[in-house]
């Protein structure tokens, strides 16, 4: 994966991580609620950066 | 907690990991590369590992446990946002390792002040690094003090942990350096992450399994699965308390000279895997042992107190609460001693090096072992004057260093930066978050740490577009990473 397009991707789901739990899961007082929204964005960033790094060699 | 058995603990962890550290002295130490660098030789999973003892410390079971007690959920929010804030390690680790192995550099701030082609520079950075991270090293002192106080009910003074956390870090750093650092710090991360999951996983089991666990939480205290919650984490504290600790792993040197180490970027790939899965596991660890504290005690003063209480309850069996006591002493001592060797490299390197003219590499390595004990010594002493709130202390920290952030994407991605900008935009912003933090001042609502990133990204530009940038080394600084880049990867 390009550096930028990852760059975008992370930065986007960081910027959900601030926002979303102080607007749209304000209200829900649920273990699905934040908890659930936190862990599965973090979940992803770590997915992207599997990908973005993949390629990495083992030169010295 | 009966004293004998905490006793029992401490001496069985401080012979074990003595014995490791021992171990580990393979090779001669001659040089500044080998003894603060490990060569650059270091394998993946002790990268992994090491990394992880060395960022999660004290803070986590205590003062994130707290922060949890305190505010709930957003507790959580505020340490995985840090989490996701270490992919910048996937953008910059591999610029750091590829400019750390043509330049020979020993510290982040050297290669800033070469970057940036002024010996000014490297020493200012160098310094302020010590004034912010001399207090972080103190704070961890000083919870090890007070988890020892409260597990034993008294019986074991203040002092007397902070004194053995001090010993034991000066112990791990001298033995052989890095080499002892990072040995015992992959034995201190499994102590720590052990020990701690298996006694959250008895607690949860102990208070319904997690189904009962979040009935509990969702009827008894709902505010606490939401933000703002309660009220602790308005959005602007929230903010002010993550945005320093986003860039944690490249604005706090004892984490971003680990860059320099990994003997290829595949090690590098796996030591940043391996830390980020690490991290999940110890995050959520550190928010159920919150919750748990909550509901098993509520309606304690001190947050920072909510982990020796429960500790020393009845609700747990002593034995495992040894091993917890014991794992979180380890993720203090493992995370000073990284600082310790790395504040005295950055002294012997960027501030004695660049001072006294014609040093060799053999007298600065001479003078960092030296200075080791006496960076200890201070942190001892900032750790007796018994300052309150753990994480507020620690966040501080972290403001003061992320000052350096804007200097460190220019060295890496704009090549009009100048040093006279770095000056600028390090001192005069980290004067400023050391004066909001001495008066407990957040204007217009925003913490320290936002002031100093805005004052300091807005200097970095603005003296950058009035001075004159170091050319040549930029261009050639900034294109002999972006060829290597190309072709380090497969």
């Amino acid at each position: 994966m390009k550096e930028k397009i990852s760059a975008i991707i992370i930065g986007v789901i960081v910027l959900a991580a601030f926002i979303i739990p102080f607007t749209l899961l304000k209200e829900v007082e649920k273990w699905y609620g934040s908890f659930l929204f936190w862990l599965i964005l973090t979940l992803i960033v770590i997915v992207c950066n599997t990908m973005l790094i993949k390629d990495w060699s083992n030169e010295e | 907690m009966n004293v004998s058995l905490i006793w029992w603990g401490l001496g069985i962890y401080i012979a074990v990991s003595v014995f490791i550290a021992f171990l580990s002295r393979t090779g001669k130490q001659t040089n500044m590369g080998a003894y603060f660098l490990g060569d650059r030789k270091l394998g993946g999973f002790v990268s992994a590992l090491s990394y992880s003892a060395t960022t999660y410390s004290a803070f986590m079971l205590v003062g994130l446990a707290g922060l949890t007690y305190r505010g709930g959920v957003g507790a959580l929010g505020f340490e995985l946002i840090y989490l996701m804030g270490v992919s910048l390690i996937a953008f910059f680790g591999p610029r750091f390792w590829i400019a750390g192995k043509k330049y020979g550099y020993i510290t982040p701030s050297e290669m800033i002040g070469d970057r940036y082609q002024s010996k000014a520079v490297a020493i200012a950075i160098a310094i302020s690094n010590c004034l912010f991270l001399i207090p972080y090293s103190a704070v961890q002192l000083a919870g090890v003090g007070y988890l020892l106080q409260g597990v034993s009910n008294q019986q074991i003074s203040f002092s007397t942990g902070v004194i053995i956390a001090v010993i034991l870090a000066i112990v791990f750093a001298y033995i052989a350096g890095i080499r002892s650092v990072a040995w015992t710090d992959s034995l201190q991360s499994l102590f720590m992450i052990i020990g701690s999951t298996l006694i959250v996983l008895f607690l949860i089991h102990e208070l319904g399994g997690f189904t009962g666990f979040f009935q509990q939480l969702e009827t008894s205290h709902p505010e606490m699965l939401t933000v703002p919650g309660n009220g602790y984490f308005s959005f602007l504290t929230f903010i002010g308390l993550t945005i320093p600790w986003f860039f944690f792993s490249i604005s706090n040197p004892q984490v971003s000279q680990r860059l320099f180490m990994p003997a290829s970027l595949k090690s590098m790939r796996h030591m940043l895997l391996g830390f980020m899965i690490f991290g999940l596991i110890y995050t959520f660890v550190s928010i159920f042992w919150g919750y748990s504290a909550f509901l098993l005690e509520p309606g304690l003063d001190n947050p920072d107190l909510a982990t020796p209480v429960v500790l020393s309850s009845s609700a747990i069996p002593p034995v495992l609460a040894v091993i917890v006591m014991v794992g979180i002493i380890a993720a203090a001592v493992s995370t000073i001693d990284s600082i310790l060797l790395t504040l005295s490299s950055m002294f012997a390197k960027d501030v004695y090096g660049n001072i006294r003219e014609d040093t060799t590499d053999r007298v600065q390595l001479k003078i960092g072992k030296f200075i080791i004990p006496v960076i200890a010594l201070l942190a001892y002493l900032f750790a007796e004057l018994q300052l309150d709130l753990i994480a507020v202390l620690s966040v501080a920290s972290s403001a003061g260093l992320i000052v350096v952030v804007p200097a460190i994407f220019g060295a890496f991605f704009w090549k009009k930066g100048t040093a006279a900008a770095v000056l600028a935009s390090t001192i005069i912003p980290g004067a400023l978050v050391l004066i909001l933090e001495l008066l407990q001042a957040k204007p217009f609502g925003l913490a320290s740490g936002l002031w100093g990133l805005i004052l300091s990204t807005l200097l970095f530009i603005f003296v950058s577009l009035f001075t004159n940038a170091p050319t040549q080394k930029a261009n050639e600084f900034i294109d002999y990473i972006k060829e290597n880049l190309q072709n380090k990867k497969r």
